[in-house]
């Protein structure tokens, strides 16, 4: 059995919390010990001078538009995008076609994505049927057929009923719930955040209140039901404050928030630019500012991508008709480490936190980590290189991405999931 | 001349002295449509397309005159007659247009922003004639341009915008254009209506009737407009008419020469009086005729400019 020895990288490790040069060894697809690797056994030596070697990402929130084939984002192309940019795990969102609230649906996942992925990926099982909030769906079967959690995002059961059963009956399967908190009725004509900017675009708005309010719901679930939810792509002030007074009070929830939301406020959607319509909407500067302290505090616990593909002619059109949501996956590690290093210190074992072992621990995976048994899931990234993004470049199908023409500092040189080789950068 | 746009999407990004340079060439072709004659200024030769994606009788209407008094040759095209109806997209219907040789496109669409979109998308000049509630820069014009004829300069004047300015594009347009030209703009009306925001944007805003209408110079009247709301931002037209309606009885707070205004179409007894929209302080009339001056001189800059590149 061929094993691997990577040399002289600094290796980022989020348990041990540390950053430093240090030999890791691969064997049988998992990180090893030197001792384990026999004498007989071929050993392939990497020696990654001045490069960082991080625990493979893992994206909470990952939206694809098809399983298979068509001239939409698919489980191929989604998953050649997550190589490149250091995702070895995606936990794909149930509003794909063939819609994932049927164990069907998951098997048929779950088989393509064995054939055509070249990274993990791991499908959430919509908490109601259809998506459409009225009666819940098949959790238990959806389980057994393989789902890592449950949710309707990007839409949330507005019955309070429906959803609270929902919980409740997840956690008979410890299964993980993910709560895109949205209130429809206050965020249906839901174009931009509700600012001056929306005020003088005539744009409708997307108020804080409008996830706010469903927080709040999720958190007082949480409390009565002593059952776990996780809180999706928060992007207000207000919930971040929510959320640090539940964990303070010993409430299960943990919570994620975008790249976008971390690096863009509202100011960037003037001009109607529908590549800045993301969902939740952008927000302020406030916003930005209490996420980033939000993250850097934990009591948001990890970033997703959030990473919505549409194709370009539904995409392009008026603001208001155009659908909401970006592409991200391509962009959101080079975005966190390009744009944060100001405001974020040790920005490499943060965003290995963050995009790594945090979410991993939210889905109840054995990644995240480099520790010795687990799945060989990491990424080889150097910081030091300067390039811009075109997002036409980009391996995604669809190209509807903010951060077209950035500027960033870091690239990945590699990808391996479970100790194999899923990209190498060319030269 | 200090205009070189060949598009005007809406009056947030104009200078004052481009106002100006509208408001003087509208002065001038309103000469020439009061004596009936022919301005030297002409758009003889060019293809003028009204592209009408919301109902709008006024506005389509001023904007074919402004053309045809202009020599133009114009085309409407309305939501009913467009391919729009068909699934074609906004972008393929104005390539056409274009395609088809159209020197201008006059649009009015339901989404704001569209014409900034239609302006990055085709090279030809794009007439803003309201989107969504974003802005309607040429009834903004006209009201300017009516109001400058009663109050002479603008300076210092207190403006009152009373009614929906939540959704109304021709709020925004007056707002930024009166601004520009020194005025002081109060906005009036119920809370779920006037949010208290619009004071980031320079104006004074009350929910007190009687405080927006005492000392005011004029009052613009808007439109309550059922299509755009629902129910959730106000009771009842009864109950808005009630609280907001400028009725008679409440003329005696009103200076006794203020100029009262509005877009139209009006609802007559909903936001004002038939005794007040018909009053001599009502200028409702000289609107909509400076309209077709003040269209005139938009097509005719915006045209010489694209002409000129």
């Amino acid at each position: 059995m061929k094993s691997l020895l990577i040399k002289n990288a600094f290796v980022v490790d989020p348990r041990q919390q540390t950053c430093s040069r240090r030999d890791i060894f691969v064997h049988e697809g998992k990180f090893a010990d030197e001792k384990q690797i026999g004498k007989k056994d071929q050993v392939e030596v990497l020696s990654l001078e001045g490069k960082y070697l991080l625990p493979g990402l893992i994206d909470l929130r990952c939206h694809a538009k098809n399983v298979l084939g068509g001239s939409e984002e698919n489980i191929k192309s989604v998953s050649e995008t997550a190589a490149q940019s250091g995702f070895t795990s995606l936990l794909l969102m149930p509003d794909i076609s063939p819609i994932a609230d049927n164990p069907g649906a998951i098997r048929y996942i779950n088989e393509c994505a064995e054939k055509y992925a070249v990274v993990k990926i791991k499908p959430a099982g919509a908490l109601t049927n259809r998506l459409e909030g009225q009666a819940l769906a098949p959790l238990g079967s959806l389980r057994e057929a393989g789902v890592s959690a449950v949710t309707d995002c990007p839409l949330s059961a507005q019955n309070n009923q429906i959803f609270i059963k929902g919980v409740e009956y997840a956690s008979m399967f410890n299964l993980p719930v993910i709560e895109f908190p949205r209130d429809h009725s206050l965020s249906s004509d839901g174009n931009a955040h509700d600012s001056v900017v929306s005020l003088a675009m005539g744009l409708g708005g997307y108020p804080r209140m409008a996830e706010e309010l469903f927080v709040q719901r999720s958190i007082t679930a949480s409390k009565n039901l002593h059952a776990h939810i996780h809180l999706s792509s928060i992007s207000s002030k207000g919930s971040v404050e929510l959320i640090e007074d539940a964990k303070n009070k010993g409430i299960n929830v943990t919570a994620d928030t975008t790249p976008h939301h971390l690096c863009l406020t509202d100011e960037s959607i003037r001009g109607y630019n529908t590549h800045f319509k993301t969902l939740p909407p952008l927000r302020e500067e406030e916003d930005r500012k209490a996420l980033i302290k939000g993250l850097a505090k934990g009591t948001i616990d990890s970033i997703c991508t959030a990473h919505q593909p549409h194709q370009d002619h539904l995409k392009n059109a008026e603001y208001d008709i155009s659908p909401a949501g970006v592409t991200s996956l391509d962009t959101c590690l080079f975005a966190c480490l390009s744009l944060l290093g100001e405001e974020i210190p040790n920005l490499p074992l943060k965003i290995s936190e963050w995009l790594s072992y945090n979410p991993a621990q939210i889905l109840n995976s054995e990644s995240g980590t480099i520790d010795i048994g687990s799945p060989a899931d990491f990424i080889i990234i150097d910081l030091e290189t300067d390039w811009i993004y075109q997002a036409s470049e980009s391996p995604s199908m669809s190209s509807n991405n903010p951060f077209s023409g950035q500027r960033f500092n870091s690239v990945v040189e590699m990808t391996f999931v479970d100790g194999k080789l899923a990209f190498q950068k060319g030269p | 001349m200090t205009w070189g746009r060949k598009s005007l999407l809406g009056l947030e990004d104009l200078s004052p002295e481009e106002i100006i340079c509208i408001l003087d060439l509208a002065e001038e072709f309103k000469q020439f449509i009061s004596s009936k004659k022919k301005s030297p200024k002409n758009l003889k030769g060019k293809r003028i397309v009204n592209l009408f994606l919301e109902p709008s009788t006024r506005t389509r209407v001023a904007f074919e005159l402004a053309a045809k008094s202009l020599s133009a040759d114009v085309i409407s095209i309305a939501s009913q007659s467009s391919s729009l109806t068909k699934g074609e997209s906004l972008t393929d219907t104005a390539k056409n247009i274009q395609a088809l040789g159209a020197d201008a496109i006059v649009i009015r669409h339901s989404s704001a922003g569209s014409p900034l979109f239609l302006s990055r998308t085709v090279p030809v000049p794009i007439i803003n004639a309201g989107d969504g509630s974003h802005e309607h820069p040429s009834q903004a014009l006209l009201d300017i341009f009516t109001l400058r004829e009663k109050l002479g300069s603008l300076k210092k004047k207190k403006i009152t915008i009373l009614g929906d300015i939540l959704f109304s594009r021709v709020a925004r347009s007056n707002l930024w254009g009166l601004q520009k030209l020194g005025a002081e703009v109060t906005l009036a009306g119920p809370a779920t209506l006037v949010p208290q925001r619009f004071e980031e944007l320079g104006a004074r805003v009350t929910h007190d009737l009687e405080k927006s209408l005492s000392g005011a110079d004029a009052i613009m009247l808007l439109r309550i407009q059922h299509e755009r709301q629902s129910s959730s931002h106000f009771p009842s037209l009864d109950e808005y008419t009630r609280i907001f309606g400028l009725n008679a009885a409440r003329s005696s707070l009103l200076k006794k020469d203020v100029v009262i205004l509005h877009p139209g179409p009006i609802n007559r007894g909903v936001e004002i009086d038939s005794s007040l929209a018909d009053s001599e302080n009502s200028v409702i009339l000289q609107q909509v005729t400076n309209g077709i001056a003040v269209r005139m001189a938009i097509l005719y800059l915006c045209a010489k400019t694209a002409e000129e590149q």
